[in-house]
C-alpha cells in the first residue's frame, strides 16, 4: 500500500525532471545460479547536481536471462546480459550475468561465526568472554582466540553444544534462540540471518575452517544518500562479493546501525526514513564484513537559483560541489577585517596589532598577509605549541624532566621547514640520550611513573594512533571487536620497537634509549618472541634488529601509506576549522567515514606531491575561500550540516595561550613567567605540569595522553574572566593601554575607537560609539572615576564573545 | 563497646552496633540511587605516614617507630599517636582501614590513582571522584557541584568527561578577607557598578551575535549568566561565606587552611555541594620527618575531629562520608636525614560518616607497618566502596576515547563497611 503511494508521489515528482545521468546500482551483479535475486536502486542526478532515488524498473535486454519484479532483479537461466533504464533524458545499464553453479558460501569459523558472537555480545566481557566465562561456557574476549573457541564449542564438555545429527537441536542455537532458557536472553531468532548462517556452518560439520568461495567485502549502495524533507523511505542494497567473483544479495541480511537514529534509522529490509535534517553514517555488517554509507537529510527540498560562488583553489571545487550536492548554501566570503582577526589567531596565535591591520588595509591582499603571517615568528612560537602538544612535550608525572630540549627541536622542525615525514621518521628512530639527541624525547610517554622502564605495549598505540589515526589500543588485549585489528597485528607491530630499552643516564631526569640485541617481546597468549610484521602479516626482511625502528619509520610514512598523509592532512584541517573531515579526526577506521572524501584524498595526494611540507597545506588551506566563509548562518540551512561540511565559519574559543598573549597585547602589559625573560609570551613560555589557574582553566592540555585539547566553555572560565581581579594588573597597570591613551590626553572617543580597533580589528559604527560613549556618560553619573570607567570597559571588552571568539 | 580488634583474626573489628541516631548503610542503600549524600575528602598531601598517626607500632625497633608515642583511643584496644589527641577522642565515631596497599610511588601518578580508584594511563585521564559525582548527580542549589579547597588539583580533574565536570575552586579560607575565587563581587566593587558592566557586555554580544553563530555560543552565554548569578546570589555567597561562622566554631576547627578548609567544606555540603576536596599539604618528610609532622599534623588533628564533631552534632554526619588519606603511606624506616619517604605498600585511611561502622578497624598491617598483613584493601576497592556508599553505580561505563571506560574497573567495595 505504502509503497504505492510512493510510487505516485515518485512518479509525480520525476516525470517530470530532466536528469543530468542515471546509475543502477550495485553496478555488477554476478548472481551464482538461476533463483537467485538481487535489489536494485535506481538514482538520477539532476543538472543542479542533486540525486533523487527512481521508482521505475529497467529492462532487461535478453528477458530470458533476469526479470525485474518490484526491485528485485532475479536470476532466470544461465548467461548474462545488460539491465538498461531510461528517465528524464538520461540512460543507465549494468552488466549482470547469471552463473550455472549455485554453491553454498563456505563459512568458516573464524571470521564468519566469531563476528555473528562478537556482534551478538556473546563474547563481551560482561557475558562469555568474560574471564570466567558464564555458566561453564567460555569464549575469549571479542574472538581473540578463535581457536580455544572452537575447541569449547565443538568439544569441550563432550561436544555437547552442538547435535552433529540435527544441527536445529544444538544448544548452540537452542540457547540464543531461546528454545530452552538463557541467561543472556533471545538474542537470536531463528528466522535471522545470524541464524542461519549458524545452523548453516553446523550442518557442513561445525568446520574449524572450509573450502569454497567466501564473503571478500559487502558494499552499501548507494554509498551517498541526500534526502530532503519528504516523508518517503528510500531503499539501500547492499551486495556481498564473493572470492570467486559472484555476489549475494545481502540487503535484509546484514545488521544495520544507525548512531544517530534521531537522524536517520533503516530498519531489517533495508529501507532508511529521515527523521531530521542532519548528516549521520549508517552501517551494514555481516560475516565480519563492514560498509558505511553516507546520508544527509536536509531541511527543504532543492530550490532554483542555487548559486555556487568562484574557488579559490581545489579546496573550494570539492567542498562547494559536495555542498551543492546537498543543496546547501555557502556563506558569504568574510570581510576583509574579518579574515584579518581570524588569520592573526589562527597563524600567529593573538590578535591582529593595529599596525598590522592598517598595513593590511592598505594592501587587501589575503594571499601576501598569509604569507607575511606564516613567515612571522610567532607562527614558528605557535606550531612549535601545537607539535609539543602532539608529541607531548610534558613534565609528567612531576618528574620535572627539562622542556626546553624536545621544544626547541621542534621549533627548529618549524622553523626550517623540514619536511613532516622526515620528522616522524626522526622521532621514531630516536635512540640515545635525550639530552644530546631531543627527540629521542619522544619516548617519554611510554615509560613507567619512575621513567625507568620502557613499555612498548603503550608506546605501540600511541604511534598508530598519532601517525595514523589508527586506534588499535583494544588489540593489546583482544582483536578489535568491529575492525580487522588482531592482536598478532598489535604484537608484530610492538615488535618494531621490542628490543628498546631504557636507562637512568647522567641525571636524574635524563634517558638513554638503547638497542638490547638479545631482548625480546614475548606474545602474551604463545609466550613467544614476536618477530615484526605489519598489519595483515606482511613480515619485513631485517638485517640488524638496529634496523627495525628505520623499518616502521619507512613503512608508516611512505606515500603509499594510506593513513599518514590522510592523517595528516585531518589533523591540520581539523586546526583550522575545529572539525575534521574526519570526526573523531584520530579515528580513520573504515567505518569511520570522512564527510567528504574526495577532499581527503585530494588534500592528502597533496601532501605527497609537496613532500610533507606542511606550510605548504597550510598555505592552500588558509587561501580557499572555505577557510575564508563568514561565520554568518544561513537561514534554515541545518546548523550540524553548515559545520560538518564547511558551508560556512564557526566560532571558537580563542585557545588558553592565544587568549592570554591577547590580552597581554590588548592591554600593554605582559604576562610575567617565573624564570623567562620579561615578554616571553605563553605559547613560548616552557610549560612544565603546573600550568597557570589561567592556562589551565582555559584549556591548556596537560599533554599526558594524545588528542586534542577542550575547546568546550566552562563556568569556571565565565567566573574567572568576569573577575575583575584575573586582569587587574592589566587594567591598572601604569604602563598600560588606558595609561597611555589617558596621558596623551585623549577624549573618550579617540579612545573607544583605539580599543575596538586593537579588540576587534575593526572601528566601531556610529552607532556603537554613541552606545559606549552613553555607557561612559552613565558611569560618570553613578560616581566613577573616568579611569575606573575606563578600565570597566576594557574588562568588558576582553569578556565579550568578539573578544573571546575566533569567528 | 567491645575491641575485638589486633587480638582478633578477623578483619573487621567492629566495635559493639551502631552508635544510636546512625543510619544502618543497608538503609541508606535502600533509598534511591545518588541518595543525595555528601563527601568531604582530607586529603593528606605528599603522603601521610601511617607509623606516626594511626598505625604505631611501639614494639618495633626505634628507627621504625620513632618517637610517637602510642596513645589510647575512645575505642578501648586502639591506639592512635600522640600526635592525634583529638582524632583519639572520637575514635568511637570512625571507621579506621589499616591495610590500604598500592604500587605507585610518585605522588602526581599515585594521588590520581587513589582519586579516581583508577591506575593512570598516559592513553587516558580518568575522571576523579568529584567528577564522576558531577557527571552522574548535578549540581544543586545552584552550587558547583564538586569544589577544591584551597588550590586547583591535578588529581581532582575531570579528565575524558571534559573540562565542565571539573573542580571548582574555592582559595584559601584562612586569608584574612577571603572570598570564593571568582565567586564574590571582586574587590568591593558594588553591585550595581558589576550591574551596569553586565548590562554593557550584553549589548556588545547582541550586536556581534547577528554576524556569527556557533553551538559553543548558547553554551557561553549560559556559562556566563550562572556565572553572574553565582556573584551576585546572596545565598552563594553566603554558602562560601565562613566569616559568618561564629568565632569559637572557627577555632574549634583552627585557624590554618586545612581547618578553615574543613569548616568550609562542611558550609558548603550543607548548601548543596556533592563533594569537597581539601588540601592539607606537608606531609612529604624525606628529611626531618619528626619536626615537620609535629607542625602539621595537630592541625590536621584540630580540622579533622573537629569536622566530624561538628558535623555530628548538626546531624549531617549520617548524610556525609568523611575522609583522610593521603597518596601513599611512608617509608617504615627512618632515613640517615631523619626523613620518611614514599611507601605504597601499606597506608592507612580514616572514614567517618554515611552510615560506615563507627569505631571499627578494618585490615592490619605486618609488623614494621611495611606491607599488609590481613585484609588488603586495593585502591580499586576503597573506591568502589566510596561509590556505593555515594549510591554511584561504578561498573557504568562512559563512552571513553575509543572504548567504554567503567568508573571503576577492578574493584569491588568493602563489604565489611557497605553492610
Amino acid at each position: 500500500m505504502r509503497l504505492t503511494t510512493l510510487l505516485l508521489l515518485a512518479i509525480c515528482s520525476w516525470s517530470q525532471t530532466r536528469f543530468e545521468s542515471l546509475r543502477i546500482e550495485p553496478g555488477e551483479i554476478v548472481f551464482a545460479g538461476p533463483g537467485a535475486s538481487q535489489r536494485f536502486i535506481v538514482t538520477g542526478t539532476t543538472p543542479g547536481g542533486s540525486d533523487e532515488q527512481l521508482d521505475l524498473a529497467p529492462t532487461p535486454v535478453d528477458p530470458s536471462v533476469v526479470a525485474v519484479s518490484g526491485q528485485d532483479v532475479k536470476a532466470l537461466r544461465p548467461g548474462s546480459t545488460l539491465l538498461r533504464a531510461r528517465a528524464g533524458g538520461a540512460s543507465a545499464s549494468i552488466r549482470v550475468e547469471v552463473r550455472n553453479a549455485p554453491s553454498a558460501v563456505a563459512i568458516n569459523f573464524d571470521p564468519d561465526i566469531i563476528s555473528i558472537l562478537t556482534t551478538k555480545g556473546c563474547n563481551s566481557s560482561n557475558c562469555h568472554g568474560a574471564i570466567a566465562g558464564k555458566n561453564g561456557f567460555k569464549l575469549s574476549l571479542f574472538g581473540y582466540d578463535p581457536q580455544a573457541d572452537h575447541e569449547m564449542i565443538v568439544r569441550q564438555h563432550g561436544g555437547r553444544r552442538i547435535s552433529p545429527d540435527q544441527p536445529e537441536q544444538s544448544l548452540l542455537l537452542r540457547k540464543p534462540s531461546f528454545a530452552v532458557p538463557h541467561g543472556g536472553g533471545k538474542v537470536l531468532p531463528p528466522d535471522t540471518h545470524d541464524y542461519e548462517t549458524l545452523l548453516a556452518w553446523l550442518r557442513q560439520g561445525a568446520p574449524a575452517a572450509s573450502t569454497g568461495p567466501r564473503v571478500a567485502r559487502i558494499e552499501l549502495h548507494p554509498a551517498e544518500l541526500t534526502l530532503t524533507a519528504s516523508p518517503a523511505p528510500r531503499r539501500i542494497a547492499v551486495i556481498a562479493r564473493l572470492t570467486d567473483g559472484s555476489t549475494r544479495d545481502m540487503t535484509s541480511r546484514v545488521r544495520y546501525e544507525s548512531p544517530v537514529e534521531s537522524i536517520a534509522s533503516v530498519d531489517g529490509s533495508g529501507l532508511l526514513t529521515a527523521a531530521k535534517p542532519g548528516l549521520t553514517t549508517i552501517l551494514a555488517r555481516a560475516m565480519g564484513k563492514a560498509a558505511t554509507a553516507q546520508v544527509a537529510v536536509l531541511a527543504a527540498p532543492a530550490a532554483a537559483g542555487y548559486t555556487q560562488p568562484p574557488s579559490a583553489n581545489f579546496i573550494d571545487d570539492f567542498v562547494f560541489a559536495k555542498l551543492r550536492r546537498m543543496n546547501l548554501q555557502p556563506a558569504a566570503l568574510s570581510t576583509d577585517e574579518q579574515f584579518l582577526r581570524r588569520a592573526a589567531v589562527d597563524i600567529v596565535g593573538r590578535i591582529p596589532t593595529p599596525e598590522e591591520r592598517r598595513a593590511f588595509l592598505a594592501h587587501r591582499d589575503r594571499a601576501r598577509l598569509i604569507d607575511e603571517y606564516l613567515g612571522h615568528p610567532d607562527h614558528i612560537a605557535y606550531r612549535t605549541l601545537r607539535l609539543e602538544e602532539w608529541f607531548r612535550n610534558t613534565q609528567l608525572f612531576s618528574q620535572g624532566r627539562p622542556m626546553g630540549t624536545f621544544k626547541y627541536w621542534l621549533r627548529d622542525q618549524v622553523e626550517t621547514r623540514r619536511p613532516y615525514d622526515e620528522t616522524v621518521r626522526d622521532l621514531i628512530t630516536a635512540l640515545g640520550d635525550t639530552a644530546r639527541n631531543p627527540p629521542a624525547n619522544f619516548w617519554f610517554p611510554a615509560t613507567d611513573f619512575m621513567l625507568n622502564k620502557f613499555d612498548v605495549r603503550q608506546m605501540t598505540p600511541s604511534i598508530t594512533r598519532l601517525f595514523l589515526g589508527i586506534r588499535m589500543e583494544c588489540a593489546e588485549c583482544h582483536n578489535h571487536p568491529l575492525e580487522n585489528f588482531t592482536q598478532d597485528d598489535f604484537y608484530g607491530l610492538a615488535a618494531f620497537l621490542g628490543k628498546m630499552r631504557v636507562k637512568i643516564g647522567h641525571g636524574v631526569y635524563r634517558r638513554t634509549w638503547y638497542i638490547d640485541e638479545k631482548a625480546e617481546l614475548e606474545h602474551p597468549a604463545t609466550h613467544k618472541p614476536v618477530a615484526p610484521r605489519f598489519p595483515g602479516g606482511e613480515q619485513p626482511a631485517i638485517a640488524r634488529p638496529a634496523e627495525r625502528q628505520n623499518v616502521l619509520a619507512r613503512w608508516i610514512t611512505e606515500p603509499g601509506n594510506p593513513y599518514f598523509a590522510r592523517h595528516t592532512v585531518n589533523r591540520i584541517w581539523r586546526t583550522y576549522f575545529g572539525t575534521g573531515i574526519v570526526e573523531p579526526f584520530d579515528d580513520m577506521r573504515s567505518t569511520n567515514r570522512p564527510t567528504n572524501p574526495a577532499l581527503l584524498d585530494r588534500l592528502a595526494a597533496f601532501l605527497v606531491e609537496n613532500r610533507f611540507d606542511l606550510r605548504a597545506l597550510d598555505r592552500l588551506i588558509l587561501n580557499s575561500r572555505t577557510y575564508q566563509l563568514a561565520a554568518t548562518p544561513m537561514a534554515a540551512q541545518p546548523e550540524d550540516l553548515e559545520r560538518l561540511l564547511f558551508a560556512r565559519w564557526f566560532p571558537r574559543r580563542l585557545p588558553a595561550e592565544v587568549l592570554l598573549d591577547s590580552i597581554a597585547q590588548l592591554t600593554g602589559v605582559p604576562t610575567p613567567f617565573p624564570d623567562h625573560a620579561p615578554g616571553t609570551t605563553a605559547k613560548e613560555f616552557e610549560i612544565g605540569d603546573q600550568p597557570s589557574y589561567f592556562l589551565a582553566t582555559f584549556g591548556f592540555p596537560r599533554r599526558t595522553t594524545l588528542g586534542e585539547r577542550d575547546e568546550s566553555a566552562t563556568l569556571a572560565q565565565s567566573l574567572h574572566l568576569m573577575n575583575r581581579a584575573t586582569l587587574r594588573d592589566k587594567l591598572e597597570n601604569t604602563a598600560g593601554v588606558l595609561s597611555r591613551r589617558l596621558d596623551a590626553g585623549e577624549p573618550d572617543e579617540a579612545i573607544i575607537a583605539s580599543l575596538y580597533e586593537h579588540a576587534y580589528s575593526r572601528m566601531p559604527t556610529a552607532e556603537e560609539t554613541r552606545l559606549v560613549t552613553a555607557h561612559l556618560a552613565d558611569e560618570k553619573t553613578a560616581g566613577r572615576t573616568r579611569r575606573r570607567a575606563l578600565e570597566n570597559l576594557l574588562l568588558v571588552m576582553i569578556n565579550s564573545k568578539e573578544f573571546q571568539l575566533n569567528h | 563497646m567491645r575491641l575485638l580488634a589486633p587480638i582478633s583474626r578477623r578483619a573487621l573489628l567492629r566495635v559493639g552496633s551502631l552508635a544510636a541516631g546512625g543510619l544502618r548503610l543497608p538503609q541508606l542503600l535502600s533509598a534511591a540511587p545518588g541518595r543525595g549524600l555528601a563527601c568531604i575528602v582530607i586529603f593528606q598531601s605528599g603522603g601521610n605516614c601511617q607509623l606516626s598517626t594511626w598505625d604505631p607500632k611501639p614494639g618495633a625497633p626505634p628507627e621504625i617507630r620513632g618517637s610517637f608515642q602510642p596513645l589510647p583511643t575512645s575505642v578501648p584496644g586502639l591506639h592512635f599517636t600522640d600526635l592525634v589527641p583529638r582524632t583519639a577522642a572520637i575514635a568511637h565515631k570512625l571507621t579506621v582501614i589499616r591495610s590500604m596497599t598500592s604500587d605507585i610511588a610518585i605522588h602526581d601518578v599515585a594521588r590520581r590513582y587513589v582519586m579516581s580508584g583508577t591506575r593512570p594511563r598516559t592513553e587516558l585521564n580518568h575522571p576523579s571522584f568529584g567528577a564522576v559525582l558531577s557527571k552522574e548527580f548535578g549540581s544543586r542549589n545552584g552550587l558547583p557541584p564538586f569544589v577544591s579547597i584551597p588550590g586547583r588539583e591535578d588529581s581532582a580533574e575531570a579528565g575524558f568527561l571534559g573540562s565542565q565536570y571539573d573542580q571548582f575552586v574555592a582559595g584559601d579560607p584562612r586569608e584574612k578577607d577571603f572570598r570564593v575565587k571568582d565567586v564574590a563581587l571582586p574587590e568591593g566593587m558594588p553591585f550595581e557598578e558589576a550591574v551596569a558592566n553586565r548590562r554593557l557586555l550584553e549589548a556588545l554580544d547582541r550586536r556581534f551575535e547577528a554576524a556569527a553563530r556557533s553551538p559553543l555560543m548558547p553554551a557561553m552565554d549560559s556559562f556566563s549568566k550562572k556565572a553572574f548569578e553565582l556573584v551576585s546570589s546572596t545565598a552563594t555567597r553566603e554558602a562560601f561565606n565562613i566569616h559568618a561562622e561564629p568565632d569559637a566554631l572557627r577555632d574549634r576547627y583552627g585557624r590554618t587552611t586545612v581547618g578553615q578548609g574543613a569548616l568550609l567544606a562542611r558550609r558548603l555540603v550543607e548548601s548543596g555541594v556533592r563533594l569537597v576536596s581539601v588540601y592539607h599539604g606537608g606531609y612529604d618528610t624525606h628529611t626531618g620527618h619528626e619536626p615537620q609532622f609535629r607542625k602539621i599534623i595537630p592541625d590536621f588533628d584540630l580540622a579533622f575531629s573537629g569536622l566530624v564533631d561538628d558535623l555530628e552534632q548538626r546531624g549531617l554526619l549520617h548524610t556525609t562520608l568523611v575522609i583522610a588519606m593521603g597518596e601513599f603511606g611512608r617509608t617504615p624506616k627512618v632515613n640517615p636525614a631523619g626523613g620518611r619517604d614514599h611507601w605504597p605498600g601499606v597506608f592507612s585511611v580514616v572514614m567517618a560518616g554515611a552510615g560506615l561502622p563507627r569505631g571499627a578497624v578494618l585490615g592490619r598491617s605486618d609488623a614494621t607497618a611495611s606491607l599488609p598483613a590481613e585484609r588488603p584493601v586495593k585502591v580499586e576497592d576503597l573506591a568502589a566502596t566510596i561509590y556505593a556508599i555515594l549510591g554511584v553505580d561504578y561498573h557504568k561505563q562512559y563512552p571513553g576515547p575509543g572504548r567504554p571506560v567503567a568508573i571503576v574497573k577492578d574493584g569491588e567495595p568493602v563489604k565489611e563497611l557497605v553492610g
